[in-house]
């Protein structure tokens, strides 16, 4: 069966993410990267899928169709949840240096054309700077969960989790513990997968 | 079978042990709890402080005081000496007070086979074992039983899917019944246990499950004491002793995989579908979760056939099914109805109103809707009740006999759901509580689209239905919020 993404065929392997990207199609999607498996957290990924709206992250290629990544409805869905996202970083803060990947969120934004101050700014201010080789800035953070599942699952470390729930949710090393005395190695993991600045090379580190 | 990731999967045990000797866990009584099963610090306080449970001091000397929605309907307030509590479970005597207590026989008001007074042989475990699994599937089939816990998902088809896998397999009993306003599966574990552990067996003969979890409520201390007793009382008829887990609260806990993180000692949050658990579920073995209503059923079909079974309720949906009716009516309680009885009848069996006339009834909850009088003709069935979010869901119905009460339930739902977010996808964590204070506020622009977005785009059923009592209170009564 064939599988095509906005009109461009696409392999149906993997997931529907794979098969957008690989047809050459952007689409954001702030919570997985290529090294990790499907989070589903960020719901940016948004795609229409034989008529069914769906995260391409999670959606199997094989049982789908016709995808589209354009269209009134999923484009504004899209744009919705990237507003919500929006409102989670201080104005600004994307603006910093970071890793590899920091600039996914700020061009997200800008290719939606999200308004940024559709939601009140409910943003989170707390810093760590107590590790020698990056920063973490929660004003940034939108709780892709990228960083932690880089830590968790992927170099099996542990240092960092989600901690608390709802709007309390945060990323952490502890309940009041710092990155300098969690069991963190300073692998970099966490900072080569943050889709912004929140987790950021020092500056004598910086790319 | 002993089971994997023994070490992690004894988090939310030891967390619970040590919430019940010694009240709210910081991050220090986490971190020694995650010494001792030697995981990293980290992984312990972010499961630790996802369940809401463990931030309260065990209340000593202060008497809780349900502040659920039906309690809330019935006017509940905290007074001095008194702590507020999410609800109590005990919507049939509103407004409850007090600690958990076994729910009273008084409160079954309406009998079926599954609520009548329990066996005293297992006829419907000895048909199930003359017929083996195959005969079991094929019965199961037949009598087109769907899942209680408010997905009606075909229990058949669940249990097929899992075996086909040709792996070792678990089971899993859903009995966390989080969801305010329903009770009705207390109403069966401390009422008809027996039906239950007859049920469990038949699951388990059928499925022949590597291992078996009872994931239960961590408030139902009445439920519990009650189906320990009936385990241990029938031990002899399960072939091995299913593992009890009890939670630590949050209404997410319900959803399936964040039931099985849970159990796995991870944060309750919800998992990516697919895969689906009967696909990969609690260690990623294909698992059969079912609710503790679907498994006593199972005791019911195969003692009475398939054809009974089928004889209640509608082709469709067929068999009776627990209400928890509460609110402003004359007999508040656990009613066993036949699918697809409508609302109308349900509140004329419940005595009709208890003062003043029934002006809308809430269906499902934090994740259903209201429905004005006028289409009290409704017939209840799986699915919507209603395009603007009314549904069946795990058989809630709360009846409100003012305007004013369908606002304050309306504010209270939207508050809870935001406050109920795990905090795992965006639209469901930062939607909700912005639609909460929109529909607070009275000023509503863009609240249509924000509702949209959490019900399209949110990662489980808690967020994509959460718009539902939102949107259902300002269609029907858009004058209360303007």
């Amino acid at each position: 069966m064939s599988l095509t993404v906005d009109g461009i065929e696409a392999p149906a392997e993997g997931t529907l993410l794979d098969a957008v990207l690989a047809a050459g199609i952007g689409l954001p999607h702030l919570c997985t990267d290529d090294n990790l498996a499907a989070i589903g957290a960020c719901r940016t990924c948004l795609v229409e899928a034989d008529g069914r709206i769906v995260a391409a992250c999670s959606a199997p290629a094989s049982q789908f169709h016709q995808v589209a990544t354009r269209g009134a409805v999923v484009e504004r869905i899209r744009r919705g949840v990237l507003e919500l996202t929006a409102a989670m970083v201080s104005p600004g803060s994307l603006d910093r240096p970071g890793g590899p990947h920091a600039g996914e969120l700020a061009a997200a934004l800008a290719s939606h054309s999200a308004r940024l101050d559709r939601y009140p700014h409910r943003t989170r201010t707390r810093s760590d700077a107590t590790n020698t080789f990056f920063s973490f800035h929660e004003e940034a953070c939108i709780l892709c969960g990228r960083c932690v599942a880089a830590c968790q699952e992927l170099q099996h470390i542990g240092a960092i989790g989600m901690a608390g729930r709802g709007g309390a949710t945060r990323v952490t090393p502890g309940a009041d513990a710092t990155f300098a005395d969690s069991i963190c190695t300073s692998c970099g993991s966490c900072v080569a997968a943050c889709p912004t600045p929140a987790l950021s090379p020092r500056e004598a580190f910086a790319p | 079978m002993d089971l994997p990731s023994a070490a992690r999967s004894g988090l939310l045990p030891a967390l619970v042990e040590a919430h019940t000797r010694c009240g709210a866990i910081d991050a220090s009584e986490a971190g020694r709890i995650a010494a001792g099963l030697r995981m990293p610090a980290a992984l312990a306080w972010e499961a630790a402080s996802s369940f809401p449970d463990f931030e309260r001091e065990t209340a000593r000397g202060a008497e809780p005081v349900c502040v659920g929605p039906a309690c809330l309907a019935a006017g509940a307030i905290a007074g001095p000496g008194q702590v507020a509590v999410e609800c109590q479970h005990r919507c049939f005597e509103a407004p409850a007070a007090g600690e958990d207590a076994p729910f009273p026989e008084s409160a079954i008001r309406l009998a079926g086979p599954l609520l009548a007074p329990e066996d005293t042989d297992w006829r419907g475990l000895d048909a199930a074992r003359a017929s083996g699994r195959d005969g079991v599937l094929a019965g199961l089939e037949r009598s087109g039983l769907r899942g209680r816990g408010g997905a009606y998902f075909p229990v058949a088809s669940k249990w097929s899917a899992a075996l086909a896998r040709e792996r070792p397999l678990a089971l899993v009993v859903n009995a966390e019944e989080g969801e305010p306003g329903v009770y009705k599966d207390r109403a069966l574990l401390c009422r008809r246990p027996r039906r239950f552990v007859e049920g469990l067996a038949i699951a388990i003969e059928a499925l022949a499950p590597a291992v078996t979890v009872i994931f239960l409520n961590g408030r139902a201390q009445g439920a519990m004491e009650s189906m320990r007793s009936a385990l241990e009382s029938h031990g002899d008829i399960l072939p091995a002793a299913p593992r009890v887990v009890r939670g630590g609260g949050g209404y997410v806990l319900g959803e399936e995989t964040t039931m099985l993180n849970a159990i796995e000692g991870r944060k309750p949050v919800p998992r990516v579908r697919p895969p689906f658990p009967v696909e990969s579920g609690l260690w990623g073995m294909p698992t059969v979760v079912n609710n503790v209503e679907t498994i006593a059923s199972l005791a019911v079909i195969f003692r009475e056939g398939a054809a009974a079974f089928r004889a209640r309720g509608t082709a469709a949906a067929p068999g009776t099914r627990l209400l928890s009716v509460s609110g402003a009516v004359a007999r508040p309680g656990v009613y066993e109805v036949e699918m697809g009885v409508t609302i109308a009848r349900v509140l004329e069996m419940a005595g009709g109103p208890a003062a003043r006339p029934i002006v809308a009834a809430l269906a499902g909850g934090p994740s259903g809707g209201f429905l004005p009088e006028s289409t009290f003709g409704t017939p209840l069935l799986p699915g919507q009740l209603h395009a603007t979010g009314a549904a069946l869901g795990a058989g809630g119905l709360l009846f409100l006999d003012s305007p004013a009460a369908v606002r304050k339930t309306a504010l209270y739902l939207a508050e809870f759901n935001a406050a109920e977010s795990c905090g795992k996808c965006t639209p469901c964590r930062e939607g909700a509580p912005r639609a909460h204070e929109m529909l607070a506020s009275g000023n509503k622009a863009g609240l249509e689209d924000l509702l949209e977005v959490m019900a399209v785009a949110s990662l489980c059923g808690l967020g994509q239905m959460a718009p539902g009592p939102i949107r259902s209170a300002l269609h029907f009564w858009p004058e209360l919020f303007a």
